[in-house]
């Protein structure tokens, strides 16, 4: 097989609160455009890993590489602006701004390069890039809106939408499909496997139908550390999964 | 300003914070009420020694029942929303201020000492109610931190500090504790107040030093930390004291704050605090 | 009219109707007015600050002190004219702010409150205890020490109140456009940004540290204008403006207008100016009416006459 880098290698990365280690030794790499789950029962240190991904967390040991370069050390926005994104397991959002503001935050960063453009990046770009991000997820008529007035599957949308103004290579969806309808699960689905053409998916998700449907792997984790990884089927009918995880 | 007097104030304020996560700017306010009700007492009752043992009895609970009314009819109906909280406060001191300076007047006057005894020491003579009011200091401390540390009421506090969701969930009396909380802070205040006023006079302004003091205090000791607010009271107090000795005390203040400044450079989070940099 | 040139022009309006009043205003307003403008400077950098920001200051008095000292002292004491005193009074401004925010910003919302109101008061101080130098709290006065402004050929003195007024209209609507413009450009959506959720904005790409030091920069640097110009129009350099009550002013008067609203400062130092002048004609206890306003303020009408406004039939108002 041929030696392609991955896109992302964690390298014995762990998180310590206090005593309690919340993220154990895990070693893990996404290859470019995969569509990766990371799937274990609550606790298992899953938003903990990809908050170190991301750079909310500093990790207490271990490395992090993207793209071939040394990361552990980049504040979040720095990682941003490398083309790592991350939306929120709880849903962070601009609540009291219209939707429009949401997305125009995210997506006039790439173009506020050089004194000038800080100022006035270019009211137009911006507004097309907004429409873009708004349109992907489904979103453009409520461009006006307040963002609190939205349903929480839209805000869940919304939320995507500002990431993706972003113009992410590697996506970190955290739980996307929580709290949401049927339909509305249908659709984020869809969603997914349209940006996964163009940027790296890497998704925590509790809803075993939804990794079934997208993951090319999967990545189970309990109590901090990886437990396996396989395709999903395989996933699906490991014994040790089953019994962590699946309860069987 | 003594050292015991700053631990009472700044233990107040810090109190509040833990708990409520509110910055009460008034709570200079509620000290000056402690002074001037003590001077009250001290002129409606016969004795100094009577004098004081009203205003510690009384002042505080006056002082308390005049915060728990601030909380319920005010900070309450904010939902103690950080912001606002602090511009309510803002607005009781004001209120609070001229509300004193009306009835009382701009003076400054004395109250005498409840005892009155000088303890020889071989190279200076120590004001013997300075030993009273350390000792009093001390037992009040003592008394809260059995009462954080041992009593139900406690509890509740400490569960209210941690997680309010999670402590009403499990049946705490959320506002009530608030409540409670705030006046026990301006009780402390007031206590403080009123243990200080025979050493300092009563005077209207006099809650801005305290009030800054007990700021310095709980930066430098982290908002929040209770043990580091008792520990960086008595350093700053103590320091204080000594600068303040040999040099103004504005360029104490001056320097107090430089100190401040400094701590913040290395530990933004105070010497104890749980802030990340 | 699209919405940007619905918004300029109200802004320019405006200043072009503060601009008539003068012709209008009996001699005791006029200097009001001036005042206004000036202090509504004061208040635009505060709201800078607090409104765009969401980081609330009790210690904005130490720019406005900073601004005004540092206009004051060099014309008082080496007769140095008004344009460079303005320059080193808006310097001096500017560089406290940048001190102050590389150590204060490193604190989260109360413990900066906190340290501003102690660095503060630190300044107020300092101008006591230099009193040699500042003459404290008594003050100095700079007429007779100011030359006359030469613009464009004629000579202005100081004291001609059309020249005050004049002035303080410049200073107003060099603050006013530079909080609009800050207001509607993108450094402008990063500070609502970290006013509405840091963390979100710092996950999408801002070191919202920096953004923070740039906005108290601003605010600094409006605040110092404010009081560089203060001291060079209206003559007079004093510790009082240093005082935590001085702090809290800004405050009082961008919660009446609006926080957030970019013409909020205007209205409430306005409208706070005439009450609060009303009031000491009634009681020398003028701070329990401050006190009570700010109260019920913030109980009953925390988004101020503009913000109301906004809210409900202008949402176009920034």
């Amino acid at each position: 097989m041929a030696a392609v880098a991955p896109l992302l290698a964690t390298q014995a990365l762990s998180k310590y609160f206090g005593g309690l280690a919340a993220v154990r030794d895990v070693s893990l790499e996404v290859g470019q455009g995969e569509i990766r789950a990371i799937i274990g029962p609550n606790g298992a240190g899953k938003t903990t890993l990809v908050g170190m991904i991301c750079g909310r967390h500093a990790p207490s040991a271990g490395t992090i590489r993207y793209e071939g370069r040394d990361v552990t050390r980049l504040r979040p926005w720095e990682r941003l602006r490398l083309g790592i994104a991350y939306t929120f397991q709880v849903t962070s959002i601009f609540k009291g701004l219209t939707c429009y503001e949401n997305v125009a935050l995210p997506a006039q960063r790439a173009l506020m390069r050089g004194l000038a453009r800080r100022l006035a990046p270019g009211e137009a770009e911006v507004a097309a890039r907004v429409r873009a991000a708004l349109e992907s997820v489904g979103l453009a008529e409520l461009a006006g809106r307040r963002a609190d007035e939205l349903a929480y599957g839209h805000q869940r949308l919304l939320e995507i939408a500002m990431a993706l103004a972003t113009g992410p290579r590697l996506l970190i969806l955290d739980e996307p499909t929580q709290g949401l309808a049927e339909g509305e699960i249908a659709t984020l689905c869809e969603l997914v496997r349209r940006i996964a053409r163009q940027a790296t998916v890497l998704l925590i998700e509790h809803n075993m139908q939804v990794v079934l449907a997208l993951a090319g792997r999967v990545t189970v984790m309990e109590a901090g550390e990886i437990l396996t990884e396989g395709t999903p089927a395989e996933i699906e009918r490991h014994p040790e999964v089953q019994r962590a995880y699946l309860g069987r | 300003m003594s050292a015991f007097v700053l631990a009472l104030t700044a233990l107040g304020l810090s109190l509040v914070f833990g708990v409520m996560r509110i910055v009460n700017v008034a709570h200079g306010e509620f000290y000056m009420l402690g002074a001037v009700l003590a001077w009250a007492c001290a002129h409606a009752v016969g004795t100094p020694v009577a004098g004081f043992v009203a205003a510690m009895l009384l002042a505080p609970l006056a002082v308390g029942g005049l915060a728990l009314a601030a909380d319920r009819w005010v900070l309450r109906r904010l939902d103690y929303h950080p912001e606002s909280t602090i511009v309510a406060t803002i607005g009781m001191l004001y209120v609070l201020q001229q509300a004193v300076l009306m009835l009382y007047g701009p003076d400054a006057r004395p109250v005498p000492p409840p005892v009155y005894f000088k303890v020889e020491f071989p190279w200076f003579g120590y004001s013997g109610y300075k030993l009273v009011v350390a000792a009093v200091s001390a037992a009040l401390l003592a008394a809260t931190w059995v009462l954080i540390a041992r009593t139900r009421l406690g509890l509740y506090m400490r569960a209210a500090q941690q997680d309010l969701e999670i402590a009403q969930a499990y049946g705490v009396p959320a506002r009530r504790v608030y409540g409670f909380v705030f006046a026990a802070g301006a009780m402390l205040a007031a206590a403080a107040g009123v243990l200080i006023v025979p050493i300092e006079q009563a005077h209207y302004l006099m809650g801005l030093d305290p009030l800054l003091l007990s700021f310095i205090v709980v930066i430098i000791g982290g908002l929040g930390s209770l043990r580091g607010t008792l520990v960086a009271a008595f350093a700053v107090g103590l320091s204080d004291g000594i600068v303040s000795v040999f040099f103004s005390p504005t360029l104490a203040k001056i320097v107090a704050t430089l100190l401040v400044a400094a701590v913040l450079v290395v530990r933004p989070g105070g010497l104890f605090g749980e802030e990340r940099a | 009219m699209s919405t940007g040139r619905k918004v300029l022009a109200l802004h320019l309006a405006v200043l072009a109707a503060l601009a008539l009043l003068q012709f209008a205003l009996p001699p005791y307003h006029h200097t009001n007015v001036a005042r206004i403008m000036v202090l509504a400077g004061y208040a635009i950098g505060y709201n800078v600050l607090l409104g765009y920001t969401g980081l609330m200051s009790l210690g904005h008095a130490m720019f406005f002190a900073a601004g005004m000292y540092g206009a004051g002292l060099p014309v008082y004491y080496f007769g140095v004219g008004a344009p460079a005193a303005f320059g080193l009074g808006v310097a001096s401004g500017t560089a406290l702010a940048l001190l102050f925010g590389l150590m204060a910003l490193r604190t989260s919302g109360p413990s900066f409150l906190i340290v501003s109101m102690m660095f503060g008061q630190a300044l107020f101080l300092v101008t006591l205890y230099f009193n040699d130098v500042t003459l404290g709290d008594q003050g100095f006065i700079l007429s007779g020490k100011l030359a006359p402004l030469e613009l464009a050929g004629a000579r202005l003195a100081f004291e001609a109140p059309a020249v005050k007024y004049n002035l303080a209209l410049a200073i107003f609507a060099g603050c006013l456009l530079a909080a609009l413009a800050l207001r509607v450009s993108a450094l402008g959506r990063v500070l609502i940004g970290i006013r509405e959720n840091e963390e979100r904005t710092r996950l999408l790409g801002y070191d919202s540290f920096r953004y923070k030091l740039l906005a108290l920069a601003v605010s600094g640097t409006l605040a110092a204008a404010a009081g560089a110009g203060y001291a060079l129009l209206f003559s007079y350099v004093g510790s009082t403006f240093a005082s935590i009550l001085f702090s809290i002013y800004p405050l009082l008067w961008t919660l009446l207008g609006g926080i957030g609203t970019v013409l909020g400062p205007l209205l409430g130092t306005a409208l706070m100016f005439y009450l609060v002048d009303t009031v000491s004609g009634i009681t020398s206890s003028y701070l329990l009416f401050v006190g009570a306003a700010l109260i019920a303020l913030v109980l009953w009408f925390p988004l101020g006459v503009l913000g109301t406004l906004r809210g409900r039939w202008l949402p176009w108002l920034p």
